[in-house]
């Protein structure tokens, strides 16, 4: 049932260089996404989520730095693309959807122009056509009056149809892949619900692989297929959606999940993961949960846990995970 | 108001017609602009001066360099119908001195700011935008000229200038030196722009989709910047005239040029008996820099995005 990988991160290691010293922000990640899924990166602030999407595009802002890694996109490695080669792949082959859509639009041009613009830039087109193509991807995302509409300026667009403007820029050019670094964070409620919506839909019209970056696992939950959870810029566990809210075999996980509001009303008490994400110039040895966690022992200091496959298609970096028993705060509904 | 309505389907469709386009930044700023009135006497006065300096041989009673005074004995003769700003040390005739003036001072305004001005905005640009080691040599640069006693230097060099060649170039090499040695101030406020605008998100973005350097700095910075570099060449017109009229006063300036500042210069040696000679052009110098100023912070009022009422 193993599908064609898309893109596959092997060991990836962005550093930034500060006067502080050397943040460690993404340490040794290794994940892949499949043609056609959607993955779910999910972790903390801070734990290496966004910096792991700007790697792939290779535009982490200054100090950061790709010290090591392989970042192989339809079995190419990007990290030994030239500077123009890449360009071609942004936006053409790879979308991004950033997370403020308030400040990702250009305020001085309207939607229309910085939709052709892009549209431009990767295809061969005129300006009509390109100003037809525009319209017909603000139909896409379900923009009502597209003709209308695509002539405003970022402030005369809500928050909603603003994020949706920069879903249609990040689909201009049909990529195959799209980054949303937490595309719903800065929209209410209801409207995080319309655009997720619309994204799952649009993934699956145009048969694009998708990577969502989220700190919430309810966003994840209705859209990913599968999961990667990182903490402090390594990977604690990835597996199938299905696996991860119910089965999850690292401390971390599950603590993610018991701090999910809506799961937590059930048990009528919200709890949260006690102490912050550890500083990451000098990130605690061995694993680097083990101050935080639950089920900590001596040796969990001593060693870093090797990413294994702890049953097919799940994969756990924990030392103890076979001998710590994990009870999913949803119930164990492995047969559902 | 009507951003409200077009949030809703049903009303939406009413609007259509009355808009087919969306609102620009820059019909914000102008609605803004029109309601300011301290703005609106600024462009008031800039343009009568641009109105006397394009038709100064119709408005001015004399021709340019006419002496009518000389052979009638009216030299120093006070205001009076026939010389509406009284004549000067040799009968020439103030008010068509002071209508001539207005053509060199927009020159030496217009021409000084848009030297200083390109130097500011390339600059400006470059340093903020690549940083590094680009930025560090170009801000030390600018540290030299923002040290250096501005006018002082200007005055040496014109000196210089004037003992090599005796004609110096004229009125043109002082607007050369004026724009040479004043963009230094307007270049940090630039850089420090750029520096807010390249941090947004939406430059992040467009390197996203692939959009080259260069692309991202005329195309994303620039825009966002220029509202900015309107406003300080509106402002660096204003110094630039004033800058000329001191070097005129203190002796340094293009004496065969008609400016308001040769004719304070030459008004300063009888101040109390002739008052009108120097009376006048100081008060259209006053006027128009003051006219350039209140535009100016007008169009900043009107163009800062952040002043949204």
């Amino acid at each position: 049932m193993m599908t064609k990988e898309i893109l596959k991160i092997e060991n990836l290691k962005t550093y930034f260089d500060t006067w502080a010293g050397m943040v460690k922000a993404v340490d040794g990640v290794s994940l892949d996404v499949r043609e056609g899924e959607t993955l779910g990166l999910v972790g903390e602030s801070g734990s290496g989520k966004s910096v792991t999407a700007l790697s792939i595009l290779r535009i982490v802002p200054r100090p950061g730095k790709i010290i090591d890694g392989r970042i192989l996109y339809k079995g190419e490695n990007l990290l030994e693309k030239t500077e123009k080669e890449l360009q071609e792949i942004r936006g053409g082959q790879i979308g991004y959807i950033f997370q403020d859509p308030a400040t990702s639009l250009n305020p001085v041009f309207s939607v229309a122009d910085q939709l052709i613009e892009v549209i431009r830039r990767h295809q061969n087109v005129t300006k009509k056509e390109a100003l037809e193509k525009a319209i017909e991807l603000f139909r896409l995302v379900e923009i009502p009056d597209p003709e209308i509409k695509i002539w405003s300026y970022p402030h005369q667009l809500s928050g909603g149809m603003k994020q949706r403007m920069a879903v249609a820029r990040a689909l201009s050019c049909q990529p195959s892949l799209l980054l949303a670094d937490e595309p719903t964070t800065n929209l209410d409620v209801t409207i995080q619900a319309q655009i997720l919506k619309l994204m799952k839909n649009l993934k699956d019209k145009l048969g694009m692989s998708m990577i969502l970056i989220t700190h919430d696992m309810g966003v994840v939950a209705g859209v990913a297929d599968r999961i990667t959870v990182l903490y402090a810029g390594r990977v604690c566990e990835t597996a199938d959606t299905k696996t991860i809210f119910y089965n999850p075999r690292h401390p971390y996980t599950k603590a993610l999940l018991t701090a999910v509001p809506s799961l937590a009303l059930k048990k009528g008490k919200l709890e949260v993961i006690p102490g912050n994400i550890p500083n990451l110039i000098e990130p605690p040895s061995g694993c680097r949960f083990h101050p935080r966690c639950e089920y900590a022992k001596p040796k969990c200091a001593k060693k870093i846990p090797p990413l294994i496959e702890i049953e097919p298609e799940h994969y756990v970096a924990c030392i103890r995970a076979s001998e710590i028993e994990i009870k999913s705060p949803l119930g164990a509904k492995a047969n559902e | 108001m009507k951003r409200k309505k077009s949030a809703r389907p049903k009303l939406q469709v009413q609007n259509e017609k009355t808009r087919s386009k969306g609102v620009s930044q820059w019909n914000i700023a102008w609605r803004r602009f029109k309601k300011n009135r301290a703005a609106l006497v600024g462009a008031l006065i800039v343009g009568f001066v641009i109105f006397l300096a394009v038709f100064d041989a119709l408005v001015a009673p004399f021709p340019p360099n006419a002496t009518p005074g000389f052979y009638t004995g009216e030299t120093r003769s006070p205001p009076s119908l026939k010389y509406l700003f009284g004549t000067d040390y040799i009968g020439k005739d103030v008010f068509s001195q002071v209508v001539y003036g207005a053509r060199s001072a927009l020159f030496v305004g217009f021409a000084s700011a848009a030297i200083a001005m390109s130097l500011a905005v390339l600059v400006g640009l470059i340093s903020g935008y690549y940083g590094g080691i680009i930025d560090n040599i170009l801000m030390r640069i600018t540290e030299i000229f923002l040290v250096i006693p501005f006018l002082l230097i200007l005055l040496v060099f014109l000196k210089v200038i004037t003992s090599i060649s005796p004609s110096g170039g004229g009125l043109s090499m002082v607007v050369l030196m004026i724009g040479l040695f004043s963009w230094a101030a307007d270049a940090r406020i630039i850089r420090g722009e750029v520096l807010r605008v390249k941090s947004s998100q939406f430059i992040e973005a467009s390197k996203a989709l692939g959009a080259s350097k260069t692309r991202i700095v005329f195309r994303h910075v620039f825009p966002n910047v220029l509202h900015i570099i309107i406003v300080l060449t509106t402002l660096m017109i204003a110094t630039a005239i004033l800058v000329e009229a001191a070097i005129s006063f203190l002796g340094f300036g293009d004496a065969a040029a008609i400016t308001w500042g040769q004719q304070l210069q030459k008004a300063n040696e009888a101040v109390k008996e002739a008052w009108w000679e120097g009376v006048f052009p100081g008060l259209f110098i006053t006027l128009l820099v003051l006219g350039f100023s209140l535009l100016g912070n007008g169009l900043r009022d009107a163009l800062d995005p952040r002043l949204r009422e």
